[in-house]
C-alpha cells in the first residue's frame, strides 16, 4: 500500500461515515420522547439572567427542563456537561429532556449572553 | 450599554467563524488550482447559498415553533450535521493533501476528473452544512436582537452597527485566510490550514459523540475523569471558543477522552507514519 493509496483510502473512509451517518438519522428520522410523568423545572432567561441560579433536580431520574425566554433578547440555553445546548426567540419556551445524572453539580449558561455568570444544577 | 454592543458583535462574529474557516481555506484552495480544480469553486459557493437558505428556513421555525418542536428530533438532525461535517472535512484535508502533491499528473487523467465529481458534491455539502448549522443560530439572535431595540422603542442604530461590526469582523477573518494564502508559501498556509481543519473537525466529532450521549445512544463509560475548569473553563467567553474550536472539556468523562485520542491517532497514523512509504513507493 503506498502512501498515496492510504490517503485516499481514509478519504474513502471519511466519506463512507459520512454517507452513513446521513442514512442513518434520514432512516431512525425524529423520536418523540417526552412522558407525562417526568418531573419536570423551569428555568427562564431574561436578558442574560438565568431564574434560578442554583437548581436542585433529582440524580439518576427522567426529568424535564422547561425553558422559558421572557426577556427582550434571544437566549440560547447551553451546558457541555449535560450536552444540550437550544436557541430560544425572545417570548419563545421549550424543553429540554435529561434522562439521566450521577450526583454532582453542573453547569449552565445563557450563550448569547457570555458575559453573564453560569448558573448550576445540582443532581441529589 | 457598551457591553450588550459588544456582546452582539462578538457573538456574531463567533457563530460564523467556523464556517468561514471551512469555506475561506477550500475557497483560497480552489484559487491554486488551474482550470479543472476551480470549477470546484461553483460548488462550493452553491453549497453557502443553499446553506444560508436553509438557515433562515431553520431559523424561522425556530421563532414559530419554538415550543413545539420535539427536543430529540432537533438535536438527532444537529448530532447527524456535526458528524457529517467532520467526516468531510477529513475528506477534504486529505484530498487537498493528495492533489497537491500529485496535481499535474493527476487532473490530466478522466478517471481523476470522475472521482473529482463526486469530490464536488462533498465539498458542496460541506460548505451547505458549515452555513446553514450555526446560520440559523444567527437568524434567531439577529432577529431577535434587532427585534428586542425596535420594541424598547430604544434606537435600532446600536445593535445594528454592532452587527455590521461583528459581521465585517467575520468578513475581515475570511478576507484574512485569503490573503494569507497569497502571502505565505503555498506549504506554510498549507500546512497550518490543514491543522486548523483537523482541530475544527476533532470538536464536531467531540460535539456529536457528546449528543449521542445526551440522546442515550452511547454510555459516557465513567463520571468526569478530571476537572481543569480551574485553569481553563469550557464556558464563558473565552472557553466557550476554545471549547466549540478545538473540542476542549474542563471535565470530561472516559468516551470523550478515548474519541479525542482515537481521532488523533488515526490522523497522526494517515499523515505521518504513511510518508516514508510514499516516497519509496
Amino acid at each position: 500500500m503506498t502512501g498515496f493509496d492510504r490517503f485516499r483510502c481514509a478519504a474513502r473512509a471519511a466519506h463512507l461515515f459520512a454517507l452513513f451517518v446521513l442514512g442513518a438519522f434520514i432512516l431512525v428520522g425524529p423520536v418523540g420522547t417526552s412522558r407525562a410523568d417526568d418531573p419536570v423545572f423551569r428555568i427562564e432567561f431574561n436578558d442574560g439572567k438565568v431564574t434560578p441560579q442554583r437548581l436542585e433536580v433529582p440524580a439518576s431520574t427522567r426529568f424535564k427542563l422547561e425553558l422559558h425566554n421572557a426577556g427582550k433578547t434571544p437566549a440560547e440555553f447551553e451546558s457541555r456537561e449535560l450536552r444540550k445546548e437550544k436557541v430560544l426567540g425572545p417570548g419563545v419556551s421549550s424543553f429540554i429532556v435529561i434522562r439521566t445524572l450521577d450526583p454532582g453539580e453542573y453547569d449552565f449558561f445563557d450563550d448569547f449572553h457570555p458575559n453573564a455568570p453560569p448558573a448550576v444544577l445540582i443532581a441529589k | 450599554m457598551g457591553g450588550q454592543l459588544g456582546n452582539i458583535a462578538f457573538v456574531i462574529w463567533r457563530e460564523s467563524v467556523e464556517a468561514l474557516l471551512v469555506i475561506g481555506i477550500l475557497n483560497a484552495w480552489l484559487v491554486r488550482q488551474q482550470d479543472i480544480a476551480r470549477r470546484g469553486q461553483v460548488f462550493l459557493w452553491a453549497g453557502v447559498v443553499a446553506g444560508l437558505l436553509l438557515a433562515v428556513a431553520l431559523g424561522t421555525a425556530l421563532l414559530l415553533f419554538g415550543d413545539s418542536l420535539e427536543d430529540d428530533a432537533q438535536q438527532a438532525y444537529q448530532t447527524g450535521a456535526m458528524l457529517v461535517a467532520a467526516a468531510l472535512i477529513v475528506q477534504m484535508v486529505f484530498w487537498m493533501r493528495k492533489h497537491g502533491r500529485t496535481l499535474k499528473r493527476e487532473l490530466e487523467t478522466s478517471l481523476q476528473q470522475a472521482a473529482d465529481r463526486s469530490n464536488w458534491w462533498g465539498v458542496f455539502v460541506l460548505a451547505l452544512i458549515a452555513v446553514a448549522r450555526e446560520g440559523s443560530e444567527t437568524v434567531v439572535f439577529l432577529y431577535g436582537t434587532l427585534s428586542a431595540a425596535s420594541y424598547a422603542s430604544a434606537s435600532l442604530a446600536g445593535p445594528v452597527m454592532a452587527a455590521a461590526i461583528g459581521f465585517g469582523l467575520a468578513l475581515a477573518t475570511y478576507y484574512l485566510l485569503q490573503v494569507g494564502s497569497r502571502v505565505l508559501s503555498w506549504r506554510v498556509f498549507f500546512r497550518i490550514t490543514e491543522v486548523m481543519l483537523l482541530v475544527l473537525a476533532a470538536s464536531l466529532l467531540v460535539n456529536g459523540i457528546d449528543n449521542l450521549v445526551g440522546l442515550g445512544a452511547l454510555p459516557p463509560l465513567s463520571g468526569r475523569l478530571w476537572d481543569s475548569s480551574a485553569i481553563l473553563p469550557d464556558s464563558g467567553p473565552i472557553g466557550g471558543l476554545v471549547g466549540a474550536l478545538t473540542g476542549y472539556r474542563a471535565r470530561p468523562y472516559l468516551l470523550q477522552v478515548l474519541v479525542f485520542a482515537l481521532y488523533w491517532g488515526i490522523i497522526y497514523w494517515a499523515l505521518y507514519w504513511s510518508r516514508p512509504q510514499a516516497k519509496t513507493a
